[in-house]
């Protein structure tokens, strides 16, 4: 990658030929919301329908345009056409990266993979990592410098910077999301040191700063926690969803289900708790769930630090607590499970909760030898006041109070996500300068003075620490698209008033690191994507001499919430985070894990709180839902209510990130926007709401319609003790009627396929119990299959395309349901029924046992889709990929995210997983290369785009003819079973039986 | 005669004391005479429909199949529901006139070419819905085995390219049927009309008919040859359509019922359709001498007969789902009495098995309203059976996540709508121009063909309007 500035990246020939429009079109200052996603026909082009229903003869503009390519005229040096180079690099998230490595085609990059060799990604990713590459082609990003609305230029922002910073005494303000960076972290000292009048907030509306001021109560300092799931037996959550969306979520579902991977019945499992209000992702998988408010959590967690004062020391600050939860069932369960399993037991709290709930979490895991064991404390340098949870409403008050003159953001969006009665938008017009680093024209930026286009984290050179120390180089692996920006360039234009390429800054940060042979090194780390040995030293975990007197002094205050008042609690969304994902298409469209909503942001309630307020339960096929209006402080919030089974009562969460204006095509006017309700006192929630039913319905998209799985064995589930008693207790769920046992397996009326055995034969499992229903496997096999997004109006259609989706199933009682979790691919069935209906035979089945769709060959009539047991096939009802592909006035740029290995599919033909049938026949020719005959890839050649990504390994993959495969070994598990097995359909992908780790004192 | 030999004489096909000619006048005239005010009206509304089916299948066609309310759970709606509504309706013509000439049923004659017509018009309807349901109508000569370069060849394993040999073959045999039942009134058209050109036309068509012995007796044959061949195409076609869905694997379709139940209930809604158009045609163009009383009731029975094999089937297929103790089997059957679609299955069951009792009672078998009313319950009936199998069926199938509710849209009804537009404008003009009673089989059954013309005593036959109605005591 070349170091030398440049503009824009490199067109296709028709931007010469059209270069006024674009010109046009990147000097208007908010790019058009292409409302259009979904709805294939506007008013625009009804009158070219009706000419084409008088006559037919337009039949032939329905046909594939074709267009030619042409080769390489001279061979560029490392590029083979068709060949992808992949990159290491490191994708920044708050203040911590997690190694990536990145597929790029012809210099496109494609696709996003975790870097085995991360401790915080071991291969693994979770959604947002998957659909980041996304990112990086949203055409809506912004494309210049502007200055007080004008387009203007980098180079005029550095003039700027050097005549605006020339004097060291300006007082000014910073305001940053969380940074891991070495660089990044170097060039804030630096600034701080160069204008001592200059303040800096760290702001995250998601962030750990609650978490660290915790620990600070503790321990005194601000440490950070690193969960060794693998080490626990016993996990106990309050609230703290590890994973999904908390930090580190990608080693936590790693370890976590390292634990559950049950191979025989001698095998342990651990046994995870939840405390929570909300139904979580993490919830859903708990082996017992307690539903209590948010506002009860402190009560709680003293409650459980008193009843364990007793049995050990260093808890003695809460001994003699005494509130309702103290005679709580579960408080003295968890206290003994925490008792007999010290230092394998892991508790945790989410972050939002307060900094003391926190100090006594850690309290707590000191005391029972946790800490050090199973939880790790971390030193973490970067970790400075600007952390404190206090920092932004110290800086706004600065403002307010004229004693600010110049106003940085760097990154963030504080006038969308921070606290309402911070009023940032105020606090934007006090300051006489203001200056903001954004990706985006967001709401931040349009009440800036100068915005700085912001580039990708693909796009420029960084660094970024791993949650637990260890370094990575983010190095670009495409020119900036929109020649945006990094942090750390822009940080250097502030410090020295001219120009610095991120290349230079990165290097010079690292000659601190790497001493000796530096070229050499750095080359090394560059390639590898992980540089190990600065990991971060484990902290002092001795209490410190204030903890005694803070706890004393909070737990007078400390009190459950009153029962009938209503709390709202806000939760960051599982598909757009804080917001910063809004205009990502396939997270807007990712079915929520939990709910299964896409598209829209909801209230979410239990069904007794809602029967409260006269929302009705939805039956089957009602797409819309009653908007309750939820007020607070005088400021109202009209929202959809959703139920959702196992939400504690007298309890609203909603997830903030939506409701945005003039954003980009995805992201505006979806949902609600949340935040306005969010005050700096009630971050996590607001105690006390009035909400009620306006009497207007709202449409929503929900990729599910049917919640329980109707006593069918689709989920085959036991607890360890019963697995134990009878291994097999999945396949033997299986029944049909009339066959005895001396029958064995089901006949077939017609001829078995003969398969040869020089063809390798694919099988896949997923191990239930592994499996979380992140849903990662979705997005990941978005990205690798050119999977378009569809929109919210078809999506509530029930026509999304994701080829791979993950069913969620409640059973039990609505209050405390269990949840399973199942993803359902293509089951590439040996006798598939979709291949017998076909008129034209375009889906048929491959020598190497893969149920494959011709795509050229299909005329859509869908019998195919009607016959398939499992409803896996997907039609393209309308030109899906073509309006995705051309949503916006610069469709090359989307289009440069695609696949090139996988065909993009037209209207009217179907669609499914091919068990990435492209990576499959990559392995299959480079084996045949180096073998000279065989076409049998070694075991874990090939893996699948769902299989590597997905963070709890629940999918393995392989060849079942290998006796040694891990497939076979897999597949010849006890609790393999397959799915409807009773229709002799032989589907080559199984299930491994769903465990649960149930605690008899609480059954 | 003594009065009480308990001789009970069949009532007369033909009333009102025709003659041959009379009733030549009777039928030709309607084509001969001036077009009716009342016609240009009907064709005008048919037509404005046919162009809405157009409009509304060019805009399918330009936009893609996602116009329709289709999704990824139910990937068949109103367009297949379409099809074998229409392709059941269009059993009757087949039915009367090969099945019932086999079987020497003289009734049939009042109403065979009439019925020919509406199976003609129905088939071209249904026919429409599979070509234009596919997702790229422009490749849909794949499903035709033609050699190409490709290599790509028809799956026959397919219920879906038995359908379209089934459907395409029973319409080429229908209007083939037609047409040559059509010759000989085509001649006699032929020497009647007063304009030169219409008999240029109708002579041309006609195959220079002369009604000579030889050709009387190459016609019969070749009828009755048609006729054979037409007779297992009644069976087959719907028969084939049923595979459509008893050979997939979704409880509800994988049926073994099927074929039986399918052809009953296709004759069960041509014969209500016929019912419908002729009560219709016979008052405006007062042909009740010839679509008589009798052949309303005659027909009647067949609907009570054929509406009790349709409720047989439902019931059967409960008792079928109970007794093979298949869950999801269960689970279809009873979710389509008490689950989200319970409304459309009550909708069915009352219009097909409760509706046709009041056949049982001869008043009503002989009533005109009553007659009119029903036959067209039973065809909103029938058409909500087609749409409880093909919707109830895949909208709540193995895996309930993929569960997802169908309902139809703009699109899906005015489509619907439009194929009446088709239905009725062909229809229209095969009342203005042709002979919509088969002049010359018609006279074959009265009285006057009947080679022992007088009695055993030497005596002419009573008038038909001497004879009183059949007193069948119990």
């Amino acid at each position: 990658m070349s170091n030398t500035e440049s503009k824009t990246y490199w067109r296709s020939l028709e931007d010469l030929s059209r270069n006024e429009a674009y010109k046009d079109y990147i000097n208007r200052e908010f790019p058009e919301g292409a409302g259009e996603l979904s709805d294939g026909y506007s008013r625009r082009n009804f009158l070219q329908i009706m000419g084409a229903s008088v006559a037919l003869a337009g039949l032939a503009a329905c046909r594939k345009p074709v267009q030619k390519l042409l080769p390489y005229h001279k061979q560029p040096e490392n590029v083979v056409a068709g060949i992808p180079l992949y990159y290491a690099s490191a994708l920044p998230f708050q203040d911590y990266g997690v190694g990536v490595v990145v597929t790029t085609n012809e210099g496109r990059p494609t696709k996003i993979e975790g870097n085995e060799d991360h401790p915080g990604s071991r291969g693994a990713t979770n959604v947002f990592q998957q659909a980041s590459i996304l990112d990086l082609y949203d055409v809506n990003r912004s494309r210049a410098v502007r200055h007080n609305g004008e387009e203007s230029s980098w180079n005029d922002f550095v003039a700027f910077c050097s005549s605006h910073f020339a004097d060291r005494n300006k007082n000014i303000a910073f305001i940053s999301e969380a940074n891991g960076s070495p660089t990044y972290n170097r060039l804030k000292a630096e600034i701080l040191g160069r204008f001592p009048n200059a303040r800096w907030a760290t702001y995250e509306p998601f962030g750990a700063a609650n978490q660290l001021a915790g620990s600070e109560i503790t321990f005194g300092s601000k440490l950070r926690p690193h969960y060794h799931f693998d080490k626990a037996d016993v996990v106990i959550s309050l609230d703290f969803d590890f994973l999904n969306i908390a930090p580190n979520d990608v080693e936590n579902s790693m370890s976590y289900a390292d634990r559950r991977r049950v191979q025989s019945t001698s095998d342990e499992m651990n046994r995870l708790y939840i405390v929570e209000p909300g139904l979580s992702q993490t919830g859903s998988n708990a082996d017992h769930r307690l539903r209590i408010k948010a506002g009860d959590m402190a009560a709680f967690t003293a409650a459980l630090a008193s009843r364990l004062s007793s049995g050990v020391s260093g808890l003695e600050a809460f001994s003699g607590v005494n509130n309702e939860f103290s005679q709580h069932s579960w408080v003295s369960v968890l206290a003994q499970e925490l008792l007999s399993n010290r230092g394998n037991s892991i508790l945790a709290a989410g972050n939002s909760y307060s900094p003391e709930v926190h100090a006594t979490v850690a309290a707590i895991n000191a005391a029972v030898g946790n800490a050090g064991s199973t939880v790790e404390y971390l030193n973490v340098p970067f970790l400075d006041d600007s952390y404190n949870p206090d920092s932004l409403r110290n800086v706004a008050r600065d403002v307010r109070n004229g004693t600010i003159d110049t106003l940085i953001i760097v990154g963030g969006n504080p006038v969308y996500n921070a606290p309402a009665d911070l009023e940032f938008a105020t606090v934007m017009q006090q300051a006489s300068t203001t200056i903001h680093l954004a990706s985006h024209i967001d709401e931040t930026s349009k009440l800036a003075q100068w915005h700085v286009n912001r580039a990708h984290f693909l796009e420029f050179w960084g660094d970024a620490h791993s949650y637990t120390g260890e370094l990575s180089v983010i190095q670009p692996v495409i020119r900036p698209l929109f020649g945006g920006k990094s942090e750390i360039e822009f940080l250097a234009a502030i410090l020295h008033g001219e120009n610095h390429e991120g290349y230079d800054l990165v290097r010079e940060s690292w000659r601190n690191v790497l001493t000796s042979e530096f070229d050499n090194s750095w080359n090394e780390v560059v390639h590898d994507g992980i540089y190990r040995q600065t990991r971060f030293s484990s902290g002092n975990t001795g209490l410190s001499s204030g903890f005694n007197s803070s706890m004393r002094s909070w737990l007078t205050s400390v009190q459950g919430s009153s029962s009938s008042d209503i709390e709202l609690i806000f939760k960051a969304d599982n598909r757009i985070y804080d917001g910063r994902y809004a205009n990502n298409g396939w997270l807007q469209e990712f079915p929520d894990p939990v709910t299964k909503i896409t598209w829209d942001n909801v209230a979410a309630m239990s069904p007794a709180m809602a029967a409260s307020i006269g929302v009705r339960e939805r039956s089957f096929g009602e797409t819309t839902y009653d908007l309750v209006t939820i007020t607070s402080g005088g400021t109202e919030l009209t929202m959809p209510a959703w139920i959702v089974p196992g939400h504690a009562d007298n309890s609203i969460t909603v997830t903030v990130g939506y409701g945005r204006q003039n954003i980009g095509a995805s992201a505006d006017d979806i949902g609600h926007n949340s935040y306005i309700l969010r005050t700096y006192d009630n971050q996590l929630a607001v105690p006390s709401v009035t909400v009620a039913r306006n009497g207007r319905s709202y449409p929503i998209a929900c990729t599910q319609n049917h919640h329980q799985m109707e006593d069918r064995p689709l989920v085959r589930e036991a607890t360890l003790e019963e697995y134990r008693a009878k291994p097999d207790f999945a396949p033997a769920m299986v029944y049909t009627p009339g066959r005895r046992p001396e029958d064995g397996k089901p006949k077939n009326l017609f001829n078995d396929q003969m398969f040869p055995p020089h063809q390798p034969q694919w099988g896949m499992a997923i191990d239930l119990n592994a499996c979380t229903g992140c849903g990662v496997c979705t997005i990941a096999c978005q990205a690798e299959n050119n999977i378009p997004v569809i929109g919210k109006r078809e999506v509530e259609r029930n026509r999304e395309m994701h080829w791979i989706r993950v069913d969620r199933y409640f059973q039990g009682d609505k209050e405390n349901p269990k949840v399973v979790h199942q993803p359902i691919p293509c089951m590439h069935c040996e006798q598939a029924p979709c291949e017998l209906v076909c008129p034209v035979a375009a889906t048929t089945h491959s020598d190497d046992g893969l149920n494959q769709m011709t795509y050229n060959q299909c005329i859509g009539t869908r019998y195919c889709s009607n016959n398939c047991p499992y409803k896996v096939r997907r039609f393209n009802f309308f030109n899906y990929a073509k309006n995705w592909l051309e949503i916006d006035e610069d469709p090359d740029i989307i289009q440069m995210a695609m696949n090139p290995d996988v065909s993009v599919r037209f209207r009217g033909v179907m669609e499914k997983c091919t068990y990435c049938v492209q990576r499959i026949n990559r392995a299959k020719i480079a084996r045949k290369n180096e073998t000279g005959n065989s076409i049998k890839p070694v075991d874990g050649a090939v893996k699948t785009a769902c299989q590597q990504a997905c963070p709890s390994q629940a999918i393995t993959f392989g060849d079942i003819t290998d006796q040694e495969s891990v497939i076979s070994r897999t597949k010849s598990n006890e609790r393999n079973y397959l799915l409807i097995e009773e229709l002799n359909i032989r589907p080559r992908t199984s299930y491994l039986g769903k465990l649960r780790n149930p605690n008899t004192e609480l059954v | 005669m003594s009065s009480n030999s308990g001789y009970v004489e069949e009532a007369p096909l033909v009333k009102g004391n025709h003659t041959f000619s009379s009733i030549t006048a009777l039928v030709a005239d309607i084509v001969e005479k001036p077009t009716p005010f009342w016609w240009y009206i009907a064709f005008g509304i048919s037509n404005l429909l046919l162009g809405l089916l157009f409009a509304m299948l060019g805009y399918l066609i330009w936009e893609g199949t996602g116009v329709w309310g289709l999704n990824n759970t139910v990937a068949w709606g109103w367009a297949i529901i379409n099809f074998v509504w229409w392709v059941g309706i269009g059993h009757a013509g087949t039915l009367i006139s090969a099945v019932l000439f086999l079987f020497r049923q003289g009734w049939r004659t009042a109403i065979n070419r009439f019925a020919e017509a509406m199976t003609i018009f129905a088939v071209m309807c249904a026919g429409i819905f599979p070509a234009v349901h596919v997702g790229r109508i422009w490749v849909i000569y794949w499903v035709f085995p033609l050699p190409n370069q490709m290599q790509m060849w028809p799956n026959f394993n397919s219920p879906l390219l038995w359908d379209v040999f089934a459907v395409s073959t029973y319409f080429t045999v229908s209007l083939l049927f037609w047409y040559v039942g059509l010759i000989p009134d085509l001649a006699t058209l032929r020497d009647r009309v007063k304009n030169k050109l219409a008999a240029k036309i109708y002579g041309i068509f006609a195959l220079g008919w002369t009604g000579g012995n030889r050709q009387w007796q190459h016609y019969e044959k070749s009828y009755m040859i048609l006729a054979g061949i037409a007779t297992p195409l009644v069976l087959s076609v719907h028969t084939i359509v049923s595979f459509d869905f008893a050979v997939s694997i979704i409880p509800g379709w994988h049926t073994t019922i099927f074929p039986p139940y399918f052809v009953a209930g296709a004759i069960f809604s041509g014969f209500a359709m016929v019912m419908t158009l002729m009560i219709i045609a016979r008052k405006i163009y007062g042909l009740e001498d010839i679509m008589t009383i009798d052949h309303i009731e005659k027909m009647n029975i067949i609907i009570l007969v054929t509406g009790w094999m349709v409720g047989f089937a439902y019931i059967m297929e409960f008792f079928i789902a109970w007794y093979s103790g298949v869950e999801y089997e269960k689970f279809a059957f009873v979710n389509r009495a008490i689950g989200p679609y319970a409304w459309a299955y009550w909708i069915m069951m009352s219009c097909n098995v409760i509706a046709p009792n009041f056949f049982w009672f001869k008043k009503m078998r002989r009533s005109i309203p009553v007659s009119f009313v029903l036959s067209i319950v039973v065809n909103i009936g029938m058409w909500f059976e087609r749409f409880v199998i093909t919707v109830t069926s895949l909208a709540q199938d193995f895996l309930p996540g993929s569960w997802a509710y169908y309902s139809p849209t703009w699109v899906d009804v005015l489509t619907y709508v439009g194929t009446f537009g088709l239905f009725f404008s062909n229809f229209l003009l095969f009342l203005r121009f042709l002979p919509m009673i088969a002049i010359a089989e018609v006279k074959m059954v009265m009285p006057q063909a009947d080679p022992h013309y007088y009695d055993e005593d030497g005596n002419e036959p009573k008038k038909s309007d001497q004879i009183n109605e059949p007193n069948i005591k119990a």
